[in-house]
C-alpha cells in the first residue's frame, strides 16, 4: 500500500509536468490549428536556458532560472513563430506542409543543441529536500514546488481565459477564426501572445520535467512529447480543460503502473492507454464537438 | 432507378438542421429540391449520397435500403453527386480527373498491373476515348491536359457534371449547378441535364432560380425547416399558401428573370 | 577508397527504396507517415532475426533466429514491415485524420524505439543485432572487402526492381485514385472509391518498401541498433522526397543521391573535430532540416517535379478542339457513348 501512494505522489508529479505543457500546446493548436512538433525541443531549450542561469553562468536558484529561462523561451516561439512558422502556414492551405516544417524545426533544435551543449547529461544545481508526509503521501519539498507551479498556471490560464478580454477573444479564434477576424479581433496580435505563453509553458515544464527527473540532455523533451500528446488526444484535442484531465490520468496511470510493470516501460503505458481511447472513445473525454 | 427518403433527422450539437425529410424522387425526370436558405437542402443532400448519416430515418435506391452506406458504396450502386463548391481533384488533370470516375478498372488491381499491362493498357485507352468525347461535349476538351486547379470557376462546374456522367449515373444529385455561373453557361448546362434525362438518369437539383426550376424540372420537393413541406409541380405548388409563405412569398414575381 | 564510393553507391540505391516507399504512402496517398523509420526498423530487425541463427550462444538475446538464406530473409522482413502496417492502419488510419494521425503516428515511433531499446530479448536492445551474416560471402567466397561493392550492385538491382514495379502503379487507375484521395478524400469517395481500403493498399506496399531498405540496411552493414532510427531519422526520408520531388521516381533518385549521400554520408568521413565529437553529425542533420525548409518555401515541387500525364499517352486518337457540341443529336450521342441508359 505504501508503495501505491508513493506512485500516487510520482503520478501528481508527473501530471503536474503533463499539465503545464500539455495546455501549452492545446492553447497553440487551439489557436494555429496545427500540431507543433517540435514542442518537446521547447521543452529542452527552455530547461537549457534554465540550466545555463542555474549551473553554468550566473548561478541563480533554480526557481528564478525557471521563470527568466521560460520566459526567454516565450519570446523565442514567438520570433519563431513570425520568421518561420506563421509564413509557411499562410504559404500553404494544405496542413501537412507546416507539420513537416515543424517535424524539420524539431530536428534543427535538437542537434542545435546537441552541437551547443552535447549528449552528455546535465543537473540542475538545487538543494536536495527532505521528504514530507502529506496525509499518505510522500513528497520532497521540491516536488510540492512543481505541484504548486502547476496549480498556479492552470488556474491563471482558466481565469484568463473566462475572465479577460485576451482570453474571450482567444476562445473565439480557436472556435470560428474567419468570424474572429472579421468582428475586429486583433488575431495577429493574439496570435502572437498565444506562441509566448505556449513557449513559456513549455520553458517551465521543460525545466520541471528536469527538475522532476534530476536530470536533463537536449533529447529529454523529444522523448517525453509522446505522453504530452497522448494527454490531449485522450483529454479531447482543441479542449483546455481536457487537457487538464488527460494530463492528470496519464500522469497517475503511468506511475501507478510503474509499480506492477518494468518501470522502463512506464510512460510506454501512455501510449497504450492513447490507443484504448482512440478504440473506445475517439473524441477524448471533454473534446469540443466539431473537432475532427 | 428510384429515390425516396423517409423520415430522415439529423442535428448538429442539438440544432435540428433536418427534421423529418421525406420524399419519393420519380424515376427518369428531373426534379428540383427548392426551400429558404437553412432548411435543410445540402445536408439531405450530403445524407442521400452517404457523405454524412442522419440521425434517424431511412433511404432507399431501387427496392435496396442505402441507409447510412458510406459515400462509395452508394456511389457503385448509381447514385453520383455534385458539389456546391467544385470539388475538383486540383492536382490531377482534367483528364484524369474523368479517369478516376468510372468504376471497377481493371488497373485498380496490382496482379493485373504486373501479369496483364496489355489489358489495363486497352481499358485506360477505351476510357480515355470516352472521356475525351464527354470533355468535347462540355467544352473542356482544350483543357484536358491542364491541372484541374486551373481551370475557372465556371469551367470546374463543368467537370464536376461531366466527372459525374462519366460514372455513367442512374442517379444524379446536383447542389446547386448552376450556383454563380454566367447566363449563358446556365443555359448549356440546362441542356445538359435536359439530355441526361432523356437518358433515362434521375435527376435531383437543388436550384435557387425559379426560372430554371420552371423551364427544365417535371417535379419540385419544398423543404423547410429542415421538412418536407410539400411536393408537386411548380404550378401547384404557387398556390399552396404554405409555400408561398415560406419561400415563395420572398420574392416578388417568381416568373421574372433575377 | 573503392569501399568508400560503394557505402556511398549502396546508401543512394537503399534510400532509393526508402524513398520510394515513403512516396507512395506520402507521395502519393497524402498520408502523413511519421513513424516510416519504424518500418524501415521492423524490416531490419526481421531479416536480421531470420538471418541469424539460433540465438544461443551468439552472447545476444532475440527472437526466431532462423538462419534462413537470401532472399528470403529479406523478403520476410519485408513481410513482417507490412503486418506492422496492417495492424496501424487498422486502428489509427481508420479514425484519424491527417494531424492526429501525424500525432499518433510519431508517438508510435517513439514508443517502439523505446521498446526495442529496453526489452532486450526482442531485439537485443540497446546493443542491437550483429553478426549478421552476409548474403552469399561464404558461397562466393567473397572477403569483408569484396563484399561492399557486390552489395551495393545488388542492392542496385533491387532496388531496380522495385523501381519498375513502383513506376508501373503510379502510372496506373491505382496510383491515379491514391492521387485523388490525397487531392480531396470527399471527391474521391462520392467518385465510388473507398478511400480506406486504398490508403490501407498504400500503407501496404510502401511498408513493404521500408522493410525492404531495411533488411539491405541490416544485411550490408552486417548490425542495427536502436541508434540508427531515432525517429528524426524519419524525417530525413521526407527530405529525401521533398527535395528530390514527391511523386516522382526519378525525383527521389535524385533525392536520395543529394540528401543521403551528399549531405548524409560524405560528411561521415570527415575527420572528427578535437574536442567536438559528433559536431559535424549534429551539424549535418541540422542542415538538412534548413535545406528542406528552404527547398519547401522556394520550390516546393522538389528538383523534379510531378510530371503530368498527358491525353496524348494513353493512345487516343487525334481531334479537333471545337466548339462544344450544344445541340440534342451531338449531345445525345455523346451521352450513349458514355453507357447511360438508353432513353425515348
Amino acid at each position: 500500500m505504501q508503495l501505491f501512494w508513493l506512485s500516487v505522489g510520482f503520478g501528481l508529479v508527473t501530471a503536474s509536468v503533463l499539465a503545464i505543457s500539455a495546455v501549452g500546446l492545446s492553447l497553440q493548436f487551439g489557436i494555429t490549428n496545427y500540431i507543433n512538433f517540435a514542442f518537446g525541443d521547447f521543452m529542452a531549450l527552455g530547461a537549457f536556458f534554465a540550466y545555463v542561469l542555474n549551473n553554468q553562468v550566473l548561478h541563480l536558484d533554480i526557481w528564478v532560472a525557471l521563470v527568466i529561462g521560460s520566459v526567454a523561451l516565450g519570446v523565442f516561439a514567438v520570433i519563431l513563430n513570425r520568421l518561420i512558422l506563421a509564413p509557411f502556414a499562410r504559404k500553404f492551405s494544405k496542413s501537412h506542409y507546416v507539420l513537416i516544417v515543424t517535424f524539420g524545426l524539431s530536428l534543427i533544435l535538437l542537434n542545435l543543441q546537441y552541437s551547443i551543449w552535447g549528449a552528455q547529461v546535465r543537473f540542475f544545481k538545487m538543494p536536495i529536500s527532505a521528504a514530507l508526509h502529506i496525509g499518505p503521501l510522500l513528497l520532497t519539498r521540491n516536488q510540492l514546488i512543481v505541484m504548486g507551479i502547476a496549480v498556479v498556471l492552470m488556474l491563471a490560464v482558466h481565469t484568463m481565459l473566462k475572465t479577460t478580454r485576451l482570453g474571450k477573444s482567444m476562445r473565439a479564434m480557436s472556435d470560428n477564426p474567419t468570424l474572429a477576424m472579421t468582428s475586429g479581433i486583433d488575431t495577429k496580435r493574439i496570435t502572437t501572445i498565444t506562441w509566448f505563453l505556449s513557449g513559456s509553458l513549455a520553458g517551465v515544464s521543460g525545466t520541471v520535467l528536469g527538475i522532476s527527473e534530476g536530470n536533463l540532455t537536449p533529447a529529454s523533451g523529444e522523448l517525453f512529447l509522446f505522453v504530452i500528446f497522448a494527454a490531449v488526444i485522450v483529454g479531447g484535442v482543441g479542449s483546455i480543460y481536457g487537457a487538464m484531465a488527460g494530463a492528470v490520468l496519464i500522469g497517475l496511470a503511468t506511475e501507478i503502473s510503474a509499480a506492477f510493470i518494468n518501470p522502463s516501460y512506464k510512460l510506454d503505458i501512455a501510449f497504450v492507454i492513447l490507443i484504448l481511447a482512440l478504440l473506445i472513445r475517439p473524441s477524448g473525454l471533454l473534446s469540443r464537438a466539431g473537432t475532427t | 432507378m428510384s429515390l425516396r427518403c423517409e423520415g430522415i433527422t439529423k442535428a448538429f450539437q442539438g440544432v435540428h438542421a433536418v427534421n423529418g425529410a421525406s420524399f419519393d424522387v420519380p424515376d427518369d425526370r428531373i426534379t428540383a429540391l427548392i426551400g429558404p436558405n437553412g432548411a435543410g437542402k445540402t445536408t439531405v443532400v450530403n445524407i442521400l449520397s452517404g457523405a454524412m448519416t442522419c440521425d434517424s430515418g431511412r433511404e432507399f435506391i431501387g427496392e435496396t435500403e442505402v441507409t447510412n452506406w458510406p459515400s462509395h458504396k452508394i456511389a457503385r450502386r448509381g447514385l453520383m453527386r455534385t458539389f456546391q463548391l467544385s470539388r475538383e481533384l486540383g492536382g490531377l488533370t482534367v483528364l484524369e480527373n474523368m479517369l478516376v470516375a468510372p468504376a471497377h478498372q481493371a488497373g485498380d488491381s496490382l496482379v493485373n498491373l504486373l501479369f496483364r499491362p496489355a489489358l489495363v493498357r486497352e481499358q485506360e485507352r477505351e476510357h480515355a476515348e470516352r472521356a475525351l468525347e464527354l470533355l468535347e461535349t462540355y467544352g473542356l476538351y482544350g483543357q484536358r491536359d491542364l491541372r484541374a486547379r486551373e481551370l475557372s470557376g465556371g469551367q470546374k462546374k463543368l467537370l464536376e457534371i461531366a466527372r459525374a456522367v462519366m460514372a455513367s449515373p442512374k442517379i444524379l444529385l446536383l447542389d446547386e449547378p448552376m450556383a454563380g455561373v454566367n447566363p449563358a453557361l446556365i443555359e448549356r448546362i440546362g441542356g445538359y441535364i435536359l439530355e441526361l434525362k432523356q437518358r433515362g438518369v434521375t435527376v435531383l437539383m437543388i436550384e435557387h432560380n425559379l426560372n430554371v426550376v420552371e423551364q427544365i424540372c417535371d417535379y419540385v420537393i419544398v423543404l423547410a425547416e429542415g421538412r418536407t413541406l410539400a411536393t408537386g409541380r411548380l404550378s401547384e405548388l404557387r398556390e399552396n399558401a404554405d409555400v408561398v409563405k415560406a419561400y415563395l412569398g420572398e420574392v416578388i414575381d417568381a416568373g421574372a428573370p433575377r | 577508397m573503392v569501399y568508400y564510393v560503394f557505402t556511398l553507391v549502396f546508401f543512394l540505391f537503399d534510400y532509393f527504396i526508402l524513398a520510394m516507399g515513403l512516396n507512395i504512402q506520402y507521395g502519393e496517398a497524402g498520408i502523413l507517415n511519421f513513424a516510416y523509420i519504424g518500418f524501415v526498423a521492423i524490416g531490419a530487425y526481421f531479416t536480421g532475426v531470420f538471418s541469424l541463427p539460433n540465438g544461443a550462444g551468439t552472447g545476444q538475446h532475440y527472437i526466431l533466429g532462423l538462419g534462413l538464406p537470401f532472399p528470403v530473409n529479406l523478403l520476410l522482413g519485408g513481410l513482417a514491415a507490412m503486418c506492422f502496417a496492417w495492424i496501424v492502419a487498422l486502428i489509427a488510419l481508420r479514425r484519424l485524420r491527417t494531424d492526429y494521425l501525424a500525432i499518433v503516428l510519431i508517438s508510435l515511433s517513439l514508443v517502439l524505439y523505446d521498446f526495442c531499446n529496453n526489452y532486450v530479448s526482442l531485439f537485443n536492445g540497446a546493443d542491437g543485432l550483429y553478426n549478421v551474416p552476409e548474403p552469399f560471402a561464404k558461397a562466393l567466397g567473397l572477403s569483408v572487402n569484396s563484399f561492399i561493392p557486390f552489395f551495393a550492385c545488388v542492392t542496385a538491382v533491387v532496388s531496380l526492381l522495385m523501381w519498375f514495379v513502383m513506376s508501373r502503379v503510379m502510372r496506373a487507375p491505382m496510383g491515379r485514385t491514391f492521387r485523388a484521395i490525397r487531392d480531396d478524400e470527399v471527391a474521391a469517395a462520392a467518385l465510388g472509391k473507398d478511400v480506406f481500403r486504398m490508403q490501407l493498399k498504400s500503407m501496404l506496399i510502401g511498408s513493404f518498401y521500408a522493410g525492404i531498405g531495411g533488411g539491405l540496411l541490416i544485411q550490408f552493414g552486417g548490425s542495427f541498433n536502436p541508434t540508427a532510427w531515432l525517429p528524426g531519422e524519419t524525417f530525413v526520408v521526407f527530405a529525401v522526397l521533398i527535395v528530390g520531388g514527391a511523386g516522382n521516381n526519378i525525383g527521389m533518385f535524385v533525392g536520395a543521391l543529394f540528401v543521403e549521400t551528399l549531405l548524409i554520408h560524405l560528411p561521415a568521413f570527415l575527420p572528427e573535430i578535437p574536442g567536438h565529437p559528433g559536431l559535424i553529425e549534429y551539424f549535418d542533420n541540422a542542415v538538412v532540416g534548413i535545406v528542406l525548409m528552404l527547398v519547401l518555401w522556394f520550390r516546393p515541387q522538389g528538383v523534379v517535379p510531378e510530371r503530368l500525364r498527358r491525353a496524348a499517352s494513353f493512345g487516343v486518337r487525334e481531334r479537333q478542339d471545337g466548339d462544344p457540341a450544344t445541340d440534342a443529336a451531338g449531345l445525345a450521342a455523346v451521352h450513349a457513348a458514355a453507357g447511360l441508359r438508353g432513353g425515348q
